[in-house]
């Protein structure tokens, strides 16, 4: 008997270490030690033991039972770990397929510039004003101080409705409008970005529709070294903090002194390239003491006050920023241009 | 204006390279735009003899000519030119030399033989052809005999002038002469100035007084007409000296008359005009305007009709010439002229300005009196004509000029202090040096007190008026780099955006977010935009501004819809080949009150968005469905969740550019909020678009009336929530919205939410019918809900589905 047992213990042995899958493995376990299981049955023959027998025989077959449970056990073990790194091999992906592309949206990039613009000023105390698109005479020339005639008036060359309105060719005007719509020398420290029109032909450098900024500051006592400080601040930030700023006398009718303000090239930082002519100096920005007659005009006394005020153009300073070199790419509307920004 | 430095150094010396001059200038508000250098790449190129020459062994045109260059060896070049002897001086450009035209020079060998230079042509020495005999235009450049061999070539052909080209600005009418630019650079270098004397010797006994009568009848838009007369003319070229400053200054020499005239007005700033004397009727010039209708024919052998605002000089019978602009034909100096009048004027810049953009004439003249001149130069202007032409022995000089001047300009005269100057720069100058700098620009000072002060400002500066142009002096001459920077924040000021213009960036990144990208677009459309958009006649869309002087007839009109500009950027990506588009555009439309226009127009900011294409990126683990109505509508539903734009009604509706069975209008009450659709087959097949494409507009001024000022979370569940399927059959027709609305207003306290999850047509359910599949939720905030409370309202939404609706449910 004992004889039989060794014997089916080592078949069963020999099953499980056979069993080659975890299913094949649970057959074993149902073959041997099932309840209709070889063992079981052992068990259940022992009726023609004599007593003395029975103890002595139920004892080995449990053993030999708990042997091939804790075999199963390990090789169940060792088979699921076959299986899972079988799997695991099998489930291999190549991770260098292109992932699934969820699209985003762009603002534009002059939406991009502007936003940077406004900022820096709008932490500088800067409010944002805004004025109409289509503007009278008046505000866009002539309370700027540019009456019909003024040879500078061919500076602008611009779009008229009436021959009292027209497209504004500036933001300018929302400086003598924010003045006027204010108690007569009230501080003021404004910007104002919008859109401005010219009659220039669409090419590589100029738009028929272009984005201005303009800046307007008054108070009691401002100079021509505020002007140069708050604008050097902003070009310092806008840019970067080791570009050149410098500050050539010009003329706009509007203020006095009047100054063009460059900044060294970015492009070959001052060596001089095609971008900045082979002058290492960019225009970017013209600014100027706000002229006494347009303080006057619009109800700021010239004698209490003064100011400074400065305008940009938005494309200019996103094509130095952006590297682009064409004006047109911004108006194209072009998604493979817009995409990436 | 562009001038030589040569014509310059006629007056004043100076160290300063043209590069320096010129940066000088710019950095004192006189911008030079270009130097422009005619030895520009003549740097190794000297003259040289040819001391021997033989003909090239391998070559039937090549020859070797052993060049002496002024060194102790002469060079061997081999040259092709057949026009070369022995002992001619030629222009020989050096190893090393980059001649204008881009040719580098290097050593090399031609048919075996070393070549060590290059001799060379007129050309490729960028020397002006049409100034050289025909025999000197081609082949080598020959020098005359007695030109020293090793100079530099640019020397002995007169190629070592620069020309400074200026960009003047308009106040700077002074700085529109020789004399002028000089004034400048005397103070920018400080050195002395040196001005021709202006001597004239009235050789002719006659009188001009005599001879001719000057009256000004435009007393508003003639300061001062002045005039000498010149007898025994003789017409004939002016000599080199002269053509050259004049081909420096840019203008062509016509004849020594014209020439003198142009060179006074470009060395004193004074445009001048001679007439011919003998056509002048009745010797009688009048200032005056225009008559309306008047026959204007000028030197350009050009007739116009005058419009009766121009300024003209006339003579007893008609207009000699538009007054500042150009002269006239009948007057005009010819070779056959023999008594000249001369003519030296101060005229009404805007009226000149307007006369000469009237007649698309812009002069020298012009250009000089719009700007204004020093009425005070006349007579100086004449003496120095009547001189060069004396110089010449071109004509004698009669006796006296002229002079009609009734108004004469008292000298302005500007009080300031020092103290007011420092205040607008941020300096803190002595008075003494703002005295130095203004008196060296030729103001007259006169102190009053401590550093208070009067200044007389010279004739020639017309800019000048108030203290603060002379603070502009003041501050370009002492330099704008001198000033030390500092900023005006001691104040504390609100920096800050209009809620309107936070709701439009918010309405921009939340766009953005969805997938839309921005376009920007020009605010112009026409009639043709509105027609292909199915515009319909009797819409206000129709009333748009038209523009007085439109850049090109394709747009002629100020855009009244945004619709029309984001399909011309939607064509224009078709056109690209790019067909997946997701493009909006926030910006105003242009609203009149009344056409024509009288008053401002409403700006009206609207929205509008466009998708078109495949859904997903193109790409392999994507699905290649294309957008449909419905991702549109997501869009906007996001949109107005993010705006928290909410209670709104969305029914099927109508709009001339979209599909009338796919659109749909959002509406808060009966207003319009937004309108959504596929874009109108007829339309599309207008713009030969043969994809779908679909769009909403919006106002934004109405999204923003609707959007919830403060956003409140809404408190997380704490209990369970039970859901339920209701799959029900309805009629085709029935809209979903309008079951989805009976579902909400029938569940009962504990509904808290529906989504349809399916729709279905086809097997199993009858012809004109549709499935419509909801998940219902109920829920509740204070305890755990029963099945039996679901079911409740579950049964009350079915019931009235079934009621409204015929609704079936579905088995």
């Amino acid at each position: 008997m004992e004889e039989k047992i060794a014997q089916l213990k080592a078949e069963a042995a020999a099953a499980v270490k056979g069993a080659s899958d975890v299913a094949a493995l649970n057959d074993i376990r149902v073959k041997y030690l099932g309840k209709k299981g070889e063992f079981t049955a052992i068990l259940r023959g022992m009726g023609s033991l004599s007593p003395e027998e029975r103890p002595k025989v139920g004892a080995i077959v449990n053993a030999a039972k708990g042997e091939i449970e804790a075999l199963i056990g390990e090789q169940k073990k060792t088979l699921e770990a076959k299986e899972l790194e079988a799997r695991l091999a099998s489930e291999r992906i190549d991770v260098t397929l292109p992932g699934r592309n969820v699209p985003m949206g762009h603002l534009h990039p002059l939406t991009l510039t502007l936003e940077r613009i406004k900022d820096i000023f709008v932490h500088m105390g800067f409010s944002v004003e805004e004025g109409p698109e289509i503007e009278r005479d008046y505000f866009n020339f002539e309370a700027l101080n540019l009456p019909k005639d003024h040879p500078a008036r061919d500076m602008q060359d611009s779009f008229y409705i009436t021959e009292e309105i027209l497209m504004r060719s500036q933001t300018s005007p929302v400086q003598a409008r924010t003045m006027q719509s204010n108690e007569p020398n009230k501080p003021i420290r404004m910007i104002a970005p919008g859109r401005v029109y010219r009659r220039d032909e669409y090419d590589a450098t100029h738009s028929p529709m272009f984005t201005q900024v303009e800046g307007l500051v008054i108070d009691e006592g401002i100079s021509l070294a505020d002007l140069k400080g708050t604008l050097e601040l902003f070009l310092h930030q806008i840019f970067n903090e080791n570009v050149g700023v410098r500050f050539r006398p010009s003329f706009f009718p509007f203020t006095e002194p009047s100054a063009e303000v460059d900044i060294s090239c970015v492009m070959c930082h001052g060596e001089g390239c095609k971008v900045c002519k082979g002058t290492g100096w960019l225009e970017i920005l013209g600014a100027g003491m706000v002229h006494p007659h347009v303080l006057e005009m619009s109800g700021y006394d010239p004698k209490k006050v003064s100011g400074f005020a400065f305008g940009m153009g938005v494309e200019r300073i996103a094509m130095l920023s952006y590297g682009v070199d064409d004006l047109r790419l911004f108006y194209d509307n072009d998604m493979r241009f817009l995409s990436q920004f | 204006m562009q001038v030589s430095i040569k014509w310059l150094n006629d007056y004043i010396k100076f160290d300063e390279t043209a590069e320096e001059l010129a940066d000088k200038y710019t950095m004192s508000g006189v911008p030079v735009e270009n130097v422009i250098r005619a030895d520009e790449g003549l740097d190794k190129v000297v003259t040289g003899r040819i001391e021997k020459l033989e003909a090239h062994p391998d070559s039937d045109h090549l020859q070797i000519c052993q060049m002496n260059v002024g060194e102790k060896e002469l060079i061997q070049i081999i040259t092709g030119a057949q026009n070369v002897k022995e002992g001619q001086i030629v222009p020989v450009a050096m190893i090393g030399a980059h001649l204008p035209n881009g040719l580098h020079i290097k050593k090399g060998k031609l048919r075996g033989l070393p070549s060590n230079g290059m001799l060379c042509s007129a050309d490729e020495l960028h020397m002006d052809l049409d100034k050289l005999p025909e025999e000197q235009k081609n082949g080598i450049y020959i020098l005359p005999a007695d030109t020293p061999v090793g100079v530099p070539a640019k020397d002995v052909l007169g190629l070592d002038d620069v020309v400074l080209e200026f960009e003047l600005t308009a106040n700077r009418g002074d700085c529109f002469s020789v004399m002028g630019l000089v004034r400048e650079a005397a103070v920018l270098t400080g050195n002395e100035p040196h001005y021709p004397e202006i001597k004239v010797n009235e050789d002719d006994a006659a009188s001009a007084a005599d001879m001719v009568k000057i009256d000004i009848e435009a007393k508003d838009l003639c300061d001062r007409f002045s005039a000498r007369v010149l007898k025994n003319v003789k017409i004939g070229p002016s000599p080199e000296w002269m053509q050259q400053r004049l081909e420096g200054a840019g203008i062509r020499a016509i004849n020594n008359v014209v020439d003198v005239t142009n060179f006074v007005m470009i060395e004193l700033g004074q445009p001048m005009h001679a007439y011919d004397y003998d056509e002048i009727k009745g010797h009688h010039l009048t200032a005056r305007v225009a008559k309306a209708g008047e026959n204007l024919h000028t030197l350009d052998d050009s007739s116009r009709v005058a419009k009766g605002t121009e300024l003209v000089i006339a003579d007893d019978e008609k207009p000699a010439g538009l007054a500042g602009v150009m002269g006239g034909l009948e007057t005009e100096v010819t070779e056959k002229t023999t008594t000249v009048v001369l003519e030296a004027a101060s005229f009404y810049g805007p009226n000149i300005r307007r006369t000469s953009r009237s007649c698309g004439l812009h002069s020298e003249a012009s250009g000089r009196f719009e700007r204004g001149v020093d009425v005070t130069n006349t007579p100086r202007a004449l003496d120095r004509a009547a001189q060069l032409l004396q110089e010449m022995g071109a004509c004698t000089v009669t006796k006296g000029i002229v002079d009609v001047y009734p108004q004469p300009k008292e000298p302005v005269k500007i009080d300031f202090t020092a103290e007011q100057i420092n205040k607008r720069l941020g300096t803190k100058l002595a008075g003494a040096k703002m005295v130095e700098i203004l008196e060296s620009l030729g103001f007259a000072i006169e102190e009053k007190g401590a550093e208070v002060y009067t200044a007389t400002v010279p004739s020639w500066r017309n800019d000048c008026t108030y203290m603060e142009d002379l603070s502009e002096e003041v501050s370009r001459i002492y330099g704008f780099d001198n000033i030390q920077s500092t900023t005006p924040f001691g104040r504390v000021m609100q920096g800050r955006q209009s809620a309107r213009q936070n709701f439009i960036d918010k309405i921009k990144h939340v766009l953005a977010s969805l997938g839309m990208t921005e376009e920007l677009s020009f605010s112009f459309t026409s009639t043709e935009m509105f027609d292909k958009m199915q515009v319909p006649a009797d819409s206000m869309l129709r009333q748009a501004i038209p523009i007085m002087n439109p850049l090109t007839d394709d747009a002629p009109l100020v855009r009244t819809s945004l619709l029309t500009s984001i399909m011309e950027n939607a064509v224009r990506n078709f056109a690209r080949k790019n067909t997946d588009i997701r493009l909006f555009d926030v910006a105003p439309v242009f609203y009149p009150k009344a056409l024509p226009v009288t008053e401002l127009p409403d700006e009206v900011v609207k929205l509008t968005g466009l998708i078109t294409g495949r859904r997903h990126p193109f790409g392999w683990n994507q699905s290649n469905e294309m957008v449909d109505f419905y991702d549109m509508k997501g869009i906007v539903e996001e949109l107005f969740r993010a705006l928290s734009i909410s209670g709104y009604t969305v029914e099927a509706g109508e709009h001339f550019a979209l599909h009338p069975g796919k659109t749909a209008l959002f509406k808060k009450g009966r207003e319009v909020i937004a309108t959504v659709g596929e874009l109108h087959p007829a339309v599309a097949a207008n713009f030969g678009i043969k994809q779908k494409v679909y769009l909403f507009e919006m106002d934004v001024e109405t999204l923003m009336k609707y959007t919830a000022k403060n956003f409140h979370y809404e408190s997380l569940p704490k209990y369970p929530a039970i859901a339920r399927d209701l799959a029900i059959v309805v009629d085709e027709s029935v809209a979903e919205g309008a079951i989805k609305t009976v579902i909400e207003r029938n569940g009962g306290k504990f509904f808290c939410g529906v989504t349809l999850f399916d729709v279905y047509t086809g097997e199993h359910v009858a012809d004109g019918k549709k499935s419509l599949a909801f998940n219902l939720k109920f829920q509740s905030k204070d305890k755990t809900l029963t099945d039996e409370e679901a079911d409740a309202g579950f049964n009350s939404i079915l019931k009235a589905v079934e009621e409204k609706f015929q609704a079936e449910l579905r088995a």
